[in-house]
């Protein structure tokens, strides 16, 4: 195995276009990747710590939201005062991802990039609508979070690209996430949400709903949201219209039944909570 | 491979096998308050400083090291800060077995590094990414307050 350690960007990425693609990976914070090579697994030929991109750091506000370099750690986003107050749900899914260790090293690209049904930065990442900017040598692009994200551990990137930065738009209304873990610390989600809701005159104006864990991907609780906003108010047809959106699975944290009732309970507490008409 | 970092404060250069982590490194050459819990970055028991902040050595490669900073208990023994935080550690009963104690000094010394004056929630937080399966965090939590209060007599 060789390790690569480049220090502008554009090295980086002639790397990348230049190592056999089979053979190559990225590491950034290295918190999927290592437990994965411990396991057993051999380690790739070509291992290109990304780690020195200056390029790839740091929070920006921009004109119309918000720009976050790639490398960024959940631990700086935790401690962003921008994220804190214009994207708390993203903030949110910081304060309960893992333990400080991992925190100060994971990252939010890696998080994506891992695609992982249970990652606590996605339903917040696809509730504001957030875009990627992907480089590669050749070229670069910009696309919606859920068209990169395809699969459990599975993306469209392409042969060469990386994940500059993420671009999060300017969002309006109030919107909060949380996280269904086992403990408090150190667990890894069972099932997550993240919510946005406007409200005027005491009725909600707009809702929408993300959910992790709950499906290969996340996803949009869409049918529960247009039913709410067009005056549904029967629990048990909400619970119904969530279970439509949703495949949980069973595996080793709960089983897929458990997983539906009970994001179905915390929905529906929730909208209770934010004075939706509720009938059981 | 060769690498050259800093190891509590001294140059260290090294040929190591890329494919190496921090753990297996620092145990190789005697560092044993670095301890071997998991190995894939869930106990804690691992935990270095690096830059100030706290990792896990288990989930750093050898070969992405070079030019690096870090830290050990072995280099602040004789640190008075950190001869305080044992003193409270041991008065306050919050070592048993002691397997997760260099691991949670090392989780104050850096919170005390950013924050002198950290309050219950951020002491909390810098120990969630440790295990302890003996002792538990009610003592810790005491004796890291002792210590930011300064009422400890070492
Ligand atoms: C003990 C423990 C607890 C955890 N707890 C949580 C938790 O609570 N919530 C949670 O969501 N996750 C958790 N994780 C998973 C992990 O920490 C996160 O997914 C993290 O965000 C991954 O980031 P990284 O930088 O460490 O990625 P790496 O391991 O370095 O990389 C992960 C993947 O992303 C790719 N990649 C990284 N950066 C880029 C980039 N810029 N462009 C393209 N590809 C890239 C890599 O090639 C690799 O495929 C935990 C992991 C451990 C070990
Ligand atoms: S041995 Fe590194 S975290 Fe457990
Ligand atoms: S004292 Fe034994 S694990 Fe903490």
């Amino acid at each position: 195995m060789k390790i690569y350690q480049p220090y502008g960007l554009g090295d980086c990425l002639d790397l990348l276009s230049e190592l056999p693609q089979a053979e190559t990976v990225i590491l950034a914070g290295g918190t999927d990747l290592m437990p994965r090579y411990e396991q057993g697994k051999v380690l790739p030929e070509h291992l290109i710590n990304i780690k020195h991109l200056a390029d790839l750091q740091g929070i920006t506000e921009t004109e119309n939201g918000a720009e976050i370099g790639g490398l960024t750690t959940i631990e700086t986003l935790r401690r962003s005062g921008l994220i804190h107050r214009d994207y708390p749900a993203l903030w949110q899914s910081t304060e309960q991802f893992a333990g400080v260790q991992i925190r100060n090293r994971a990252t939010l690209a890696g998080n994506i990039a891992n695609a992982s049904p249970a990652g606590d930065t996605l339903s917040p990442l696809y509730l504001y609508h957030a875009k990627l900017k992907l480089m590669s040598r050749h070229a670069t692009r910009t696309i919606r979070l859920e068209d990169f994200i395809a699969g459990p551990g599975e993306t469209t990137q392409e042969r060469g690209e990386l994940i500059h930065s993420i671009i999060l738009p300017r969002v309006t209304g109030s919107s909060c996430f949380y996280k269904l873990g086992l403990r408090e610390a150190m667990a890894i989600s069972v099932v997550n949400y993240a919510l946005r809701y406007s409200q005027s005159a005491g009725e909600l104006t707009d809702l929408e709903i993300t959910a992790g864990a709950v499906a290969p991907t996340i996803v949009f609780l869409d049918a529960l949201t247009t039913a709410v906003l067009s005056g549904e108010t029967n629990s048990t047809v909400w619970r119904a219209l969530i279970g439509q959106d949703i495949a949980p699975i069973d595996d080793i944290r709960a089983s897929a039944d458990y997983r539906r009732k009970v994001l179905g309970r915390l929905i529906t507490h929730h909208l209770q909570n934010l004075g939706v008409v509720c009938h059981e | 491979m060769h690498i050259k970092f800093y190891l509590n404060g001294k140059v260290v250069e090294a040929d190591v096998p890329a494919g190496m982590n921090l753990l297996e490194y620092l145990r190789s050459v005697s560092v044993f308050s670095v301890k071997r819990g998991c190995d894939h970055g869930e106990c804690g028991s691992c935990t270095v400083l690096m830059d100030d902040k706290t990792r896990n050595a288990c989930l750093i490669l050898m070969g992405t090291l070079d030019g690096e900073r870090i830290e050990t208990l072995e280099g602040l023994n004789a640190d008075r800060r950190m001869e305080l935080m044992q003193a409270a550690f041991l008065d306050e009963g919050a070592i048993q077995c002691g397997y997760c104690t260099p691991a949670m000094l090392l989780a104050l010394e850096s919170l005390l590094r950013a924050n002198s004056k950290p309050d219950d929630a951020a002491i909390k937080a810098a120990f969630s990414g440790i295990y302890c399966r003996c002792t538990g965090y009610v003592k810790p939590m005491v004796a890291a307050k002792k210590v930011v209060m300064g009422e400890v007599d070492g």
